[in-house]
């Protein structure tokens, strides 16, 4: 895990602040450092996106592959995700040493979309119990900085509301055969609805308070976060205590409600936004990785 | 008398104005609470607080601390240093295999840079050290035989018998008379019964 | 190997065929008892059996049973740690491996530890590790291996619960004893302590249910181990941890009674001197 060494009296400095209300950067305890998002980085991808959190910078692709969907449940498709440390954030992931924490996110992912409301299923089933819509979700993490949870989780939701997944038509011939058609038009596709995809809110326990987006330098100071993930409407579809610390109840109460409340706030203006970015169409102005 | 009183860990057993704390416990808040699941005892020396601690049926596991002497055994030696493992701490056995080094420097107190470790050690012979660290990330403990009583206290010769000490710094093979090289050990005589 | 091109051959891989068959029963009734006559809506946890130091060879060990949920744990150590690149090397390590059985579950699992299982190591770890002391062990590892020998449910909650009696058999110092519990909601309803079946069933599309597990020291009152899925309102969410605290203290007795009678069977008290 990508980490740094603090000093004692660097972690003092930090957590007066903290208990203050002001942290290192000037930001409150319930604020989000300064983040951008572009959708459609990549076109390669049925859907991209990449966001920037601070200085962590994280980059999701989404390939839509036609699979078999699960005996269980055979009128559904099913979104696989994985998670790629790459060397290029941090020499420590180099070889397998990313291994561990990216299948702890990926892991973590699998859970937060396990129920039926985050992304509608069924519209993902071509023909029950023989083809489905397979979702592999990637994550690069490009560079990191503290608070990857949420920065994921907000580059997923990006990627899948630009997600557009060609639309098929089923023809059946003579024998009872089935032929399944890609359509050729490039704007006939299918959009997902992404309204009830949650969001990862991580807060760090440091001192006696929560925050909200620490960075790396704020996380040395935790002993124990807690991840929380939400939907627009407030409901709560993944909680995770990470971390070696432990917590006492009534702090893991105030900070499932702090969580609510952040996780709900953010994502009104995501929406807007993304919207906003699509509104442009060809006019926007492309930024890319180097901006 | 009654039936001694049982505790697991996180159990609350005393304030620590009425006791002192001594092993198997540890303080919270003003209050001493069990780390282990064991049998409590309180020991009463003299006028201070009795002293309140939770043993075991076994010893509980002890580890190679700085300053505690152990007994070891030498695995391999080069120009630079000796690998030993640790076999005893203090007189406990250990369970599991710790690994030591002995650096050539560490391992007598004068005239440092003539000693040479093929003179002072073989593999096979076992050794009385002190921890004198940890280790960092890449060494293992770091121990020292740089003390009178410490250094080879067992050693066999080349013909196999078990060799007699006659100085410092050379040790006789009972069977063929001769004269082998070792940092040996003045053992204290109290430790000789053992 | 030349294939014999004249008959039909079978498919390559085979399912079981109860999973296509068993789909009606698996929806469990919402309401009513439950199908091992517990109560719903009730903090109503299977009776537990937990016996400490089975297995010989490891320093510690624990058996826990609960229902037909059964799975062993074993503690090792301290001892030298492997992996010299940690950085801190002035508090002691504690690995945690979780491993399924193969024929633990109604579907055969492979030895080899899948992304489930390591997650569930992972869990375990950061359920455990507050509750260690692990400042007193520096370079070295302590090491806890969980076996689940059946799973019928709440298989995390129990190895929470196990795993932490085998630390305390190891003789390993600890701050408190970790208890494990899970509870499941449905719609309006919870069960507690859930059973493979009531775990895995998902009743209509209904709002509010999900799965919580909750590792729980309860001396120091502390949470060590918090995780949920599916969906839940904040306070669903928060009677539920609630629910499974009072469930954990259950479990307190039974656990601190099977340790010292391991204590007092290991030996006879000490003279006092």
């Amino acid at each position: 895990m990508a980490t740094v060494q603090v000093c004692e009296a660097e972690k003092v400095y930090i957590l007066h602040g903290i208990r203050d209300d002001l942290r290192v950067d000037g930001r409150g305890c319930e604020d989000y450092r300064h983040m951008e998002i572009e959708t459609d980085v990549v076109s390669n991808t049925d859907g991209s996106a990449k966001v920037t959190l601070g200085h962590t910078a994280v980059l999701v692709g989404i390939k839509a592959e036609i699979g078999k969907p699960r005996p269980m449940v055979p009128d559904e498709g099913y979104l696989e995700f994985f998670v790629d440390c790459s060397a290029n954030a941090t020499p420590e992931f180099e070889g397998r040493g990313g291994e561990e924490l990216g299948m702890e996110l990926s892991t973590t992912l699998y859970k937060v979309f396990n129920n039926k409301h985050s992304v509608d299923l069924k519209s993902l089933c071509i023909t029950a119990a023989e083809h489905c819509w397979v979702l592999y979700v990637d994550v690069l993490l490009l560079q990191c900085d503290g608070n990857l949870y949420d920065a994921i989780s907000i580059a997923i939701k990006a990627a899948l509301f630009n997600t557009k997944i060609p639309r098929v038509h089923i023809s059946v011939d003579e024998e009872g055969g089935k032929e399944i058609e890609l359509s050729d038009d490039p704007y006939d596709c299918m959009r997902l609805d992404v309204t009830n995809v949650p969001c990862i809110v991580t807060l760090c326990k440091v001192g006696h308070r929560h925050v909200v987006d620490a960075t790396l330098q704020e996380k040395a100071c935790s002993v124990a976060s807690l991840i929380i993930s939400v939907t627009q409407k407030g409901t709560i579809t993944c909680v995770r205590k990470v971390g070696g610390g432990s917590l006492d109840p009534e702090s893991i109460f105030e900070m499932t409600e702090a969580g609510k409340r952040v996780g709900k706030a953010l994502h009104a203006p995501l929406i807007k936004l993304l919207q906003q970015e699509e509104s442009l169409g060809k006019k926007r102005q492309k930024v890319g990785f180097l901006g | 008398m009654s039936p001694m009183k049982l505790c697991v860990p996180g159990d609350k057993l005393c304030s620590v104005e009425d006791c002192s704390p001594g092993t198997g416990v540890y303080l919270r808040h003003g209050y001493i609470y069990s780390s282990l699941a064991g049998y409590v005892l309180r020991k009463k020396e003299g006028e201070e607080l009795p002293v309140i601690s939770v043993v075991r049926e076994t010893e509980t596991q002890l580890l190679p601390d700085v300053g505690t002497i152990v007994t070891c055994k030498v695995t391999s030696i080069n120009p630079r240093y000796a690998k030993v493992h640790i076999l005893y701490v203090g007189s406990t056995p250990l369970k599991d295999r710790f690994r030591g080094t002995i650096r050539k420097e560490d391992v007598r107190a004068t005239e440092k840079d003539k000693v040479e470790t093929y003179k002072s050690f073989r593999p096979g012979d076992i050794v009385l050290a002190k921890v004198i660290s940890l280790g960092d990330v890449q060494s293992n403990y770091l121990l020292t035989t740089a003390e009178n009583e410490l250094g080879v206290v067992v050693a066999h010769s080349e013909a196999g018998a078990q060799m007699v000490p006659i100085s410092w710094c050379e040790m006789q093979c009972p069977q063929t008379h001769t004269k082998e090289f070792r940092k040996v050990a003045r053992v204290q005589p109290e430790f000789l019964q053992a | 190997m030349p294939t014999d091109t004249k008959r039909l051959r079978g498919p390559d891989v085979s399912k079981s065929p109860s999973l296509y068959f068993s789909k009606p029963p698996a929806t469990v009734a919402s309401h009513g008892p439950r199908a091992d006559g517990r109560q719903r809506d009730q903090v109503d946890i299977r009776p537990i059996f937990v016996r400490c130091g089975l297995v010989s060879q490891a320093k510690g060990s624990a058996y826990i049973e609960a229902g037909n949920t059964k799975l062993m744990c074993c503690a090792y150590g301290p001892r030298e740690t492997e992996r010299k690149d940690e950085t801190d090397m002035k508090c002691g390590r504690l690995i945690t491996d979780m491993r399924f059985a193969p024929f633990s579950c109604p579907e055969r699992t492979s030895w080899i530890q899948g992304t489930q299982d390591r997650d569930l190591s992972l869990m375990l770890q950061e359920s455990l590790q507050p509750a260690i002391c692990l400042h007193k062990y520096p370079r070295s590892q302590i090491e806890v291996n969980v076996m689940v020998l059946e799973n019928n449910g709440s298989v995390l909650a129990h190895a929470i619960t196990c795993a932490s009696l085998a630390l305390a058999d190891a003789g390993i110092e600890m701050y408190d004893l970790v208890l494990g519990c899970s509870m499941r909601q449905d719609g309006a309803s919870y069960v507690v302590d859930p059973s493979y079946i009531e775990e895995s069933s998902c009743s209509s599309d209904r709002e509010n249910q999900g799965c919580l597990t909750v590792a729980f020291l309860p001396s120091l009152n502390q949470i060590s181990g918090l995780q949920s899925d599916g969906e839940m309102t904040e306070a669903t969410l928060t009677t539920g941890v609630r629910t499974c605290i009072e469930g954990c203290y259950k479990l307190y007795p039974v656990i601190q009674q099977a340790l010292a009678s391991t204590v007092r069977k290991a030996a006879p008290p000490p003279s006092e001197s």
